[in-house]
């Protein structure tokens, strides 16, 4: 689906607004203050996916999003791996980087993205009256690539060119750097559209 | 016989590797390279008499009837690189296959819908009917694998793992 500007800005606002919950639910579980990013959104042929993620070890928490569209697409919490340790570290008071991941890591992974991305869903439910609800969560510990590409793979409708639409959330005081990554089938691309069109016309 | 000219045959610049994206492939004698397979499958083919081989990056097994981009999926992935092959002059019987990948990254998601499976059970299908050896693989698994290939090698293929251990097919 190709957005006009005024789509694009459509949804950038509504990721704006998402993002600014979830930063604020990630600061109060830091106790520190977190940056976001202007929402970027890009239209990535698969076959460039690679120019855009790579085989660097990141976390991805992955919910499928659900409610009034059934298979809506994906929404991720991502985060480096570098990151993802500072951000256990920072949570539970510890201080040694050059550790393996385990599961500790793995449960408060899961546990900051479901409350990340619930603050984001929650904000633009209230926004737009369209209820996404998050699937439970999955995680994976690997290659960036190899695990977006995989989501990309199973989405319902067979595409060559994914809509990503991410905000990247930083907290310096911890040197933590995350995004809050949004892959949507075009029937929830459709209706956030005709949602916020609508609203931008006062309907 | 005149080479059919596509963009698979075009070389990088010397002594590079071509990176394949998902859904690309390559036919050729030089180094070729596919990054984070998850779910995708990286497939080489090799032919020892002429030393080239091709490399293809697989998303998904079926096409249902999709034609514009072939590489993409197993069922036109194959014939496609057979005909290249053979356009540059190798005989099907002297055909070898590797593959690796069609891991399965998200253990809640997997479950149900485990394409990387299913991306292999169609490419083994797909060689044997077209008589083409699967000499060796390394599929399965819950880990990301990047895979390097070297027609000009005596078509070695060498993976490299998310942990970061290496092996050889």
């Amino acid at each position: 689906m190709k957005l006009s500007t005024v789509q694009s800005d459509a949804i950038q606002e509504l990721g704006n607004i998402g993002a600014a919950h979830a930063a604020t639910t990630l600061s109060q579980m830091l106790g520190s203050t977190v940056q976001m990013s202007v929402p970027a959104i890009k239209s990535i042929d698969i076959s460039e996916l690679g120019t855009y993620m790579g085989e660097e070890a990141a976390a991805m928490v992955a919910f499928e999003l659900q409610g009034e569209i059934q298979h809506g697409g994906y929404i991720i919490f991502y985060i480096s791996k570098e990151s993802a340790i500072r951000l256990t570290n920072t949570m539970l008071g510890l201080t040694d980087m050059n550790r393996a991941m385990n599961e500790m890591d793995e449960s408060a992974l899961l546990e900051v993205g479901n409350i990340m991305v619930s603050a984001f869903l929650d904000a633009t439910a209230e926004l737009l009256g369209f209820i996404m609800l998050p699937s439970p969560p999955a995680l994976s510990l690997d290659m960036a690539h190899a695990a977006m590409a995989s989501l990309i793979a199973q989405m319902g409708e067979d595409i060559d060119d994914v809509l990503l639409f991410s905000t990247e959330l930083v907290c310096e005081e911890h040197k933590i750097d995350s995004d809050i990554i949004m892959l949507p089938e075009t029937a929830t691309l459709a209706r956030i559209v005709e949602l916020m069109e609508n609203m931008m016309k006062g309907i | 016989m005149d080479l059919i000219r596509t963009m698979s045959e075009q070389s990088p610049p010397s002594g590079q590797t071509a990176m394949i994206g998902i859904g690309e492939y390559r036919v050729g004698s030089f180094p070729m390279m596919t990054i984070g397979l998850g779910s995708c499958i990286g497939l080489t083919f090799y032919d020892d008499h002429l030393k080239v081989g091709a490399m293809v990056h697989i998303m998904l097994p079926d096409s249902a009837g999709r034609k514009d981009r072939p590489g993409k999926y197993a069922d036109t992935a194959i014939p496609l690189l057979i005909k290249e092959l053979t356009a540059m002059g190798c005989k099907n019987r002297s055909l070898v296959a590797k593959m690796a990948g069609g891991a399965s990254m998200f253990e809640y998601f997997g479950a149900n819908l485990n394409i990387g499976e299913r991306n292999a059970g169609k490419i083994r299908e797909l060689l044997k009917e077209n008589n083409i050896p699967l000499i060796k693989e390394e599929v399965g698994g819950k880990m990301g694998r990047s895979v390097t290939f070297l027609p000009g090698n005596g078509g070695k293929v060498t993976i490299r793992r998310a942990d970061g251990t290496t092996g050889e097919l």
